[in-house]
């Protein structure tokens, strides 16, 4: 047993830039195993000088991995955190491997519902009706604000669980990420309503009532065909074809009479 | 050279929708009008870019499951769009944003297909680094990550500005052979936009979302409507 080696801080820098590539490789088999073991290399280099230790290490590292890509920065923030430990001779070399399949999943769910289901479809339909009212300046302003989130919660995360190890699921389940994400998709789908009422308008204004009739009815029915189980792209085609098609009709309605 | 540029925006836009960063620059909200200001017209990338968004908001990566490549279905879009007002001497109009949608769209299934091809690729990716580790070489190794961004680059930066060559083909000709579907296309193109709307408050998944959805949208157009016979009765 010796004294806990640290990996350098501009180590720990040089890893979180490399988890940003965490996907890069993705596969059906490992899924993100060459993207973790390509991430912690840096840090498995500082703390095993031995070449066979690091080959050992980094090959634990090369199995199967997958979680989301934000919330995979706690798991290698953590991971690092036990291979201090490891090299320490503090824990066995099995305790990184135990952390990330035990904390995987379950990351992998929340970071699933809260970022991919609900914080970044609100800032998409937010930078939607953004871009509807106001033009550029909008859209570059909420990619400005969903980063810093997004960002601030990686590091955060990664940041806390090399600081703390298996302490980061107190602090994760204290951010109250579901109940936040039911709001967002709320919010998200009364933004797409809005999104819908400005295009009625619109189209009534640019384009005569006619169009501002077919997209209302587009947004109304469209909603109940998805809910259905309608299939988006053929719906999309349906949707544009018959509106074409009754302005074509009523073109024609009007020119004859 | 506006096919290369297109390539290269779309190439890097593959390549931030999963491999690095995913930080919504690939998104089409951000992708469509950073792709008309790189062919020089920002306002047509920017008429496109909030339908797409919405169309294609539930297009996310969950676990193994391949969604649709809305980043290449995107640049074709308005690759397609802004080549084809340019080729017509006019600016991004509804009529030619529809079409470019009828025609480019069918490129996000294709890219979800390729999506396949680049994980079966990224498995040899992972095979490879295996033995190099086992043969003593861990940089080598761990190196193969960042290969596996070149496949989706490649096919991004092949298939968008095909799809947009040939929006910008047809849509030409059938406006220059048929002027009067441009106003029928309009009313077209205002009703995908509205379907889109609808499809993204469907990718919310909450169960409030058509309350939220219905209600926002009956709001919005009865103040609208409001408004304007505000302005009709004081005038």
């Amino acid at each position: 047993m010796s004294a806990l080696p640290r990996v350098p801080r501009l180590t720990l820098v040089r890893v979180f830039w490399r988890c940003l590539f965490l996907q890069a490789a993705w596969n059906r088999r490992g899924m993100q195993n060459l993207g973790f073991a390509y991430a912690i290399a840096p840090a498995l280099r500082a703390l095993y000088p031995e070449p066979a230790r690091r080959e050992e290490a980094l090959a634990r590292h090369l199995r199967f991995f997958n979680c989301h890509p934000y919330m995979a920065a706690a798991i290698l923030g953590g991971a690092i955190h036990h291979e201090e430990r490891v090299a320490a001779g503090l824990e066995p070399a099995e305790g990184p491997l135990r952390y990330k399949t035990t904390l995987q999943g379950p990351l992998a769910a929340l970071g699933d519902g809260f970022f991919w289901t609900a914080l970044r479809p609100f800032f998409g339909a937010l930078a939607a009706v953004g871009a509807l009212l106001a033009g550029w300046p909008a859209v570059v302003a909420t990619l400005v604000v969903y980063n810093a989130i997004h960002l601030f919660l990686r590091i955060g995360l990664f940041r806390a669980a090399y600081a703390g190890g298996d302490a980061i699921v107190g602090r994760i389940a204290r951010l109250g990420l579901p109940v936040a994400a039911d709001r967002l998709r709320r919010a998200g789908a009364a933004l797409c309503g809005l999104a819908a009422a400005i295009v009625v308008v619109r189209g009534a204004a640019l384009s005569g009532l006619g169009a501002g009739a077919a997209a209302a009815a587009a947004a109304v029915a469209g909603y109940l065909a998805l809910a259905r189980g309608a299939r988006l792209l053929p719906a999309a085609y349906v949707a544009a074809l018959l509106a074409v098609g009754a302005a074509a009709l009523a073109g024609r309605f009007h020119g004859g009479s | 050279m506006e096919y290369l540029v297109l390539a290269v925006v779309a190439g890097l836009a593959a390549v931030e929708r999963k491999g690095f960063l995913q930080a919504m620059l690939s998104r089409p909200i951000a992708l469509a009008p950073l792709a008309g200001w790189a062919l020089g017209d920002l306002r047509g990338g920017l008429l496109v870019a909030p339908p797409l968004e919405l169309f294609w908001l539930g297009a996310v990566n969950l676990g193994a499951a391949l969604p649709v490549h809305e980043a290449l279905g995107t640049a074709a879009i308005a690759g397609g769009a802004v080549l084809a007002a340019r080729a017509l001497g006019v600016p991004v109009s509804p009529d030619v944003a529809l079409l470019a949608v009828l025609v480019c769209a069918p490129l996000a299934l294709a890219g979800r297909k390729a999506d396949r091809l680049v994980e079966i690729w990224n498995e040899r990716l992972a095979d490879r680094a295996e033995r190099q580790l086992a043969a003593g070489h861990p940089r080598a190794a761990v190196r193969c990550n960042v290969y596996g961004l070149a496949l989706p680059f490649a096919i991004a930066a092949v298939l968008a500005p095909l799809g947009a060559a040939l929006a910008a083909t047809l849509i030409p000709r059938l406006l220059r052979a048929a002027p009067a579907a441009a106003e029928p296309l309009q009313h077209g193109f205002f009703a995908f936009a509205a379907l889109a709307c609808a499809s993204g408050a469907k990718a919310l998944r909450a169960r409030a979302a058509p309350g939220f959805f219905y209600a926002a949208l009956g709001a919005a157009v009865a103040v609208s409507i409001a408004v304007a016979l505000g302005r009709r009765l004081g005038t």
